[in-house]
């Protein structure tokens, strides 16, 4: 079958309005459940899957992935507007989005958080159809030594997100790798700081961890200082976003982009360290760099293209191999077999409809993703004009509904208040938040693709050099550290 | 404050090297190579956090001590230390009372609890978001997307 | 908007009156703890048997996943809960036969838990890349015995884990501990993973989870632990290599309950879910992941876990597997 044959069979099977309203389900579904703290895109997806098994197959998986794009975009508004991610992916999100909203400007942030996530949404659904086949074969390469490297890099960029002093930027990664050790061991499965409670075995959840680090700490402020917050208007805004900044950000975007549609196409990174890395990197070419961190739009757009970049390609591992590359698409190859369809390269030559239907359904759902954030942007507006202190109270009472339904574990409820008392004293000591949540997600997959690699060569060190893409990643590492230990040194003689 | 950060990240690891790991991180007998251990990690974690305390303390007796960012001072000290530890009982407190009354009961007296710990300005529609709120997310949360919100032991919600 | 709120708090408060006093159990929403990830074999089974489940009780049944631990944090959450029968659990191979015959600091036992069927069963199945030059079980265990290999698992004390070793141990393979490595992954996808890139050489999991590798040629099986051959699997059963003791080596997923439920629940639930699995959309659904559908009374349940955590619990013994810390 040509090219031309193959998009017409997907035209076919996509060319009707129950398909385009089930995308636009999705994704309403998705922006509104991402919008909620604690309904995070995983648990937006998880909860839609059941109703996608009676429809036709093309449309239960359309709808499926609005709701991963739209729930993706739609945690993006909390983070701006209340300093909660609505995902883990929107963390890096707050960084700038949440300092715009607190000057007032909350309406331009999140107009640029649409913008750039649109975007790059449709870049990253343009990689996948160009790229499927290239990219997978890539993907399958990366065996535990190629993930320690790259992970290695990765924490480099918790120096971009330091802020003022690396040491204490350091320190916070430290607690983030520490705390991030509870748990069972995964070599020999014993415990590590769990005193025996089944709770702490499962290690702390990671969203509880999130929202506890960042919106907790707001309400002890608050506490603290009931009246800090007369002065600073909280709005909307009337100021939207315009074209010209638009252009201004758009290389950003597009880096943003493709370090989310790189990212995204190798398995087990996900969207959260693709906005961080993204975002440094904009940070680290930006000519306003000391504007990032205190309300730079760039710093938005940035992060929003990151995150946005891996949805669609976290799908080429997924079509390409059968291999999910996170938690939403193992649901989501769920739904594919649940239909009797089999991810993998045999799909791309028994069922080229449904894949090109795909393809058709997904460059739709960037136009869709458009219309239905604009709206919600609009939708959520009431929720900067509440004053602040009934606002807290509710952010904290919905913090507790949140954190529960993501485990259904009172537990977490715990965690979190922890971690918010954690929060608030980092915040007194002027410790950022930032580079404890990377280490978080990074720690252990750092630690445990070194005790893979280890496993694989029986402790020899020398499989940490075993191939190309390892030798990459090393230099890019050495790089980014004589970067950094050289601006450090800049920034003492200057302060001198 | 860099000096106190560097002590207390040097006690910290001291602790966590002394006592901490080597109680309450188990590994097995058998472990053939001493990196695979599961001791292994939060060894080098330890090691680290140490070497930054010194680093903390070292670059803080080089700067100027105004140098440092300062946090903004409020009115009431005393007082908010107060309210600190209020906060601090109120989210002990909700931990320990919601599985026996319930999340939805309990997150309406949190909510009251915090709106008049913060001294709000509308004390009335406080209440009655303390009451709506609540009740709006638990008609949500488990209505619409089937989470099972405990109910507690004393009054059920349909 | 206010006024809206006020109503709907009113129609709360009249809802609350208008509750029956006495009723039949299920008088409200039976929480369904499923002790592992959305998108696992048993979230996927749980939530395709929730509908005729639901229809079956007549009343309704909340899906909640509480993962952690292997398992572990789901089965503990049923194990403190109350033994009304509001709370029942959705158990599965991992979690209550290679647990507990694994771990000896796992919080519960088998005793803690009141089996009422067990409705799925899934075959496992051994497999290496196709261009591994791997060909037969026998390959496999002639080049752990000279060249050693290695496998991947969804984690420590997973049942693929368990599932590699005793294959190994079967086919005659002395210290399989020593010669084969464990490269424990975070999940069963990324242990498929790990075989198609190399990490490993093979893996033992269940037929459901290879299914579409295996249609795809990306991976190829060597072995199926049954009496009989697999649909769509092209390779020996367990029988046919003389390997009768492996057809022990199955998934399951069942329902349970804290251990002093009453027995007029147990026996709702053992009608119930005869009633569901009886369902042919469900029947059809599982059965194209590779499952089989066989309900089991709670006596005969209760038999099969114990016979197999039995044999589990026999080979971590001979091999020193346990773990203590």
């Amino acid at each position: 079958m040509s090219l031309i044959d193959s998009v017409m069979a997907g035209l076919a099977l996509v060319g009707n309005w129950e398909a385009f309203l089930s995308l636009a389900i999705g994704v309403v579904i998705g922006v509104v459940g991402g919008a909620i703290p604690g309904i995070s895109a995983t648990m937006a997806v998880a909860l839609a899957l059941p109703f996608t098994f009676p429809m036709a197959p093309i449309n239960g998986i359309l709808l499926l992935l609005g709701v991963y794009k739209g729930g993706i975009f739609g945690g993006s508004i909390p983070a701006i507007l209340i300093k909660t991610p609505g995902t883990p992916a929107s963390s890096a999100t707050i960084l700038d989005g949440h300092p715009m909203a607190e000057r007032g400007e909350a309406g331009r942030a999140l107009g640029m958080a649409l913008w750039a996530s649109c975007t790059a949404d449709f870049v990253s659904n343009l990689a996948l159809i160009f790229f499927a086949g290239f990219l997978a074969s890539f993907a399958l390469s990366f065996g535990p030594p190629e993930f320690f490297a790259l992970i290695l890099f990765s924490l480099t960029i918790i120096a971009g997100v330091s802020g003022e002093s690396l040491l204490r930027g350091a320190l916070s990664a430290l607690l983030g790798l520490l705390l991030a050790t509870i748990g069972l061991d995964l070599v020999y499965g014993t415990n590590r700081f769990t005193f025996g409670d089944p709770n702490l075995m499962g290690g702390l959840n990671f969203i509880a961890v999130l929202i506890g680090l960042f919106a907790i700490p707001e309400v002890i402020n608050m506490v603290w200082h009931p009246t800090g917050h007369m002065g600073k208007v909280q709005k909307l805004g009337s100021k939207w976003v315009t074209f010209v900044e638009y252009k201004r950000c758009f290389r950003s975007i597009i880096r943003g982009s493709f370090i989310g549609v790189f990212l995204g196409s190798i398995p087990g990174i996900g969207a959260a360290p693709a906005a961080f890395l993204s975002y440094s990197e904009a940070r680290r070419k930006s000519p306003n760099k000391a504007n990032f961190g205190k309300g730079e739009i760039e710093g938005v757009a940035a992060s929003e293209a990151g995150n946005n970049g891996v949805a669609g390609a976290t799908l080429i591992p997924l079509l390409a191999l059968g291999v999910p590359g996170d938690v939403i698409t193992a649901i989501i190859i769920g739904a594919f077999m649940v239909h009797g369809l089999q991810p993998g390269p045999m799909m791309f030559i028994m069922n080229v409809d449904i894949i090109y239907g795909l393809f058709i359904g997904l460059i739709l759902s960037s136009g869709i993703l458009f219309v239905v954030g604009g709206l919600a942007i609009r939708g959520f507006r009431p929720v900067a004009d509440i004053p602040k202190r009934i606002l807290m109270p509710m952010v904290l009472v919905l913090c507790i509904y949140g954190v529960f339904a993501v485990n259904n574990n009172i537990f977490d409820v715990g965690v979190m208040f922890v971690m918010g008392g954690v929060g608030f004293a980092m915040g007194r000591y002027h410790i950022p938040p930032a580079p404890f949540l990377i280490a978080f997600i990074l720690g252990p997959l750092l630690e445990d693709n070194f005790r893979q690699s280890m496993l694989m060569s029986g402790g020899s060190p020398d499989i940490l050099l075993r191939g190309p893409i390892t030798w990459v990643f090393w230099a890019l590492t050495v790089l980014a550290i004589v970067t950094i230990a050289r601006g450090t040194l800049n920034a003492a003689r200057e302060g001198n | 404050m860099q000096v106190q950060l560097g002590i207390g990240a040097i006690v910290a690891a001291l602790f966590l090297i002394l006592y901490a790991i080597p109680n309450w991180v188990s590994s097995p007998s058998n472990v053939r190579n001493i990196v695979l251990s599961p001791l292994f990690w939060p060894y080098i974690l330890a090691g680290l956090t140490a070497f930054v305390g010194v680093g903390l303390m070292f670059s803080a007796r080089g700067a100027h001590s105004e140098d440092g960012p300062v946090n903004p001072p409020i009115e009431d000290p005393g007082k908010g230390a107060l309210r600190l530890v209020a906060m601090a009982a109120l989210m002990v407190v909700t931990f320990l009372v919601m599985p026996w009354l319930g999340m939805v009961w309990t997150s309406m007296l949190a909510f009251v609890a915090l709106a008049f710990l913060v001294k709000t300005r509308h004390p009335v529609a406080a209440v009655i978001c303390a009451v709506v709120v609540p009740l709006v997310l638990y008609a949500f949360f488990a209505h619409v997307a089937s989470v099972a919100i405990p109910q507690g032991e004393l009054v059920r919600l349909p | 908007m206010k006024l809206r709120h006020l109503g709907a708090v009113c129609a709360m408060g009249l809802g609350l009156g208008a509750l029956p006093a006495l009723a039949e159990y299920p008088e409200r929403p039976i929480n369904m703890v499923i002790p592992y990830g959305a998108g696992g074999a048993t979230d996927i089974s749980a939530r395709t048997i929730a509908e005729p489940l639901g229809n079956a009780v007549g009343g309704t049944l909340v899906m909640s996943n509480i993962t952690g631990a292997g398992g572990a944090t789901g089965s503990v959450a049923v194990q403190n809960a109350k033994p009304d029968g509001y709370t029942m659990l959705f158990a599965r191979v991992g979690s209550h036969s290679v647990n507990p015959a694994m771990k000896a600091t796992l919080p519960y036992t088998l005793d803690d838990y009141r089996f009422v069927t067990v409705y799925e069963i899934n075959p496992v199945a051994c497999a290496v890349r196709p261009d591994s030059g791997i060909e037969s079980m026998e390959d496999l265990v002639s080049l752990t015995e000279s060249e050693g290999t290695s496998y991947s698992s969804s984690g420590v004390g997973s049942m693929l884990h368990l599932a590699a070793v005793f294959v190994l141990d079967e086919f005659g393979v002395t210290e399989p501990l020593e010669k084969a490595t464990h490269i424990p992954q975070k999940g069963g996808g990324a242990a498929a993973t790990a075989v198609l890139n190399g990490t490993a050489t093979f893996l033992c999991t269940n037929t459901s989870a290879l299914a579409s590798f295996v249609a795809n040629g990306q991976l190829k099986p060597l072995m199926v632990t049954t009496d009989e051959p697999v649909p769509g699997f092209d390779a020996p059963s367990a029988s046919s290599l003389g390997k009768p003791d492996l057809t022990q080596l199955v998934g399951w997923t069942g329902i349970a309950g804290p251990d002093d439920l009453p027995d007029d629940v147990a026996a709702k639930w053992g009608a119930w879910i005869a009633e569901a699995a009886g369902n042919e959309k469900f029947v059809e659904q599982m059965t194209a992941r590779g499952s089989v559908i066989e309900v089991m009374s709670p006596e005969e349940a209760n038999e099969f876990i114990e016979t197999q955590y039995n044999t589990f619990r026999a080979l971590v013994d001979k091999l020193g597997m346990r773990i203590e810390g």
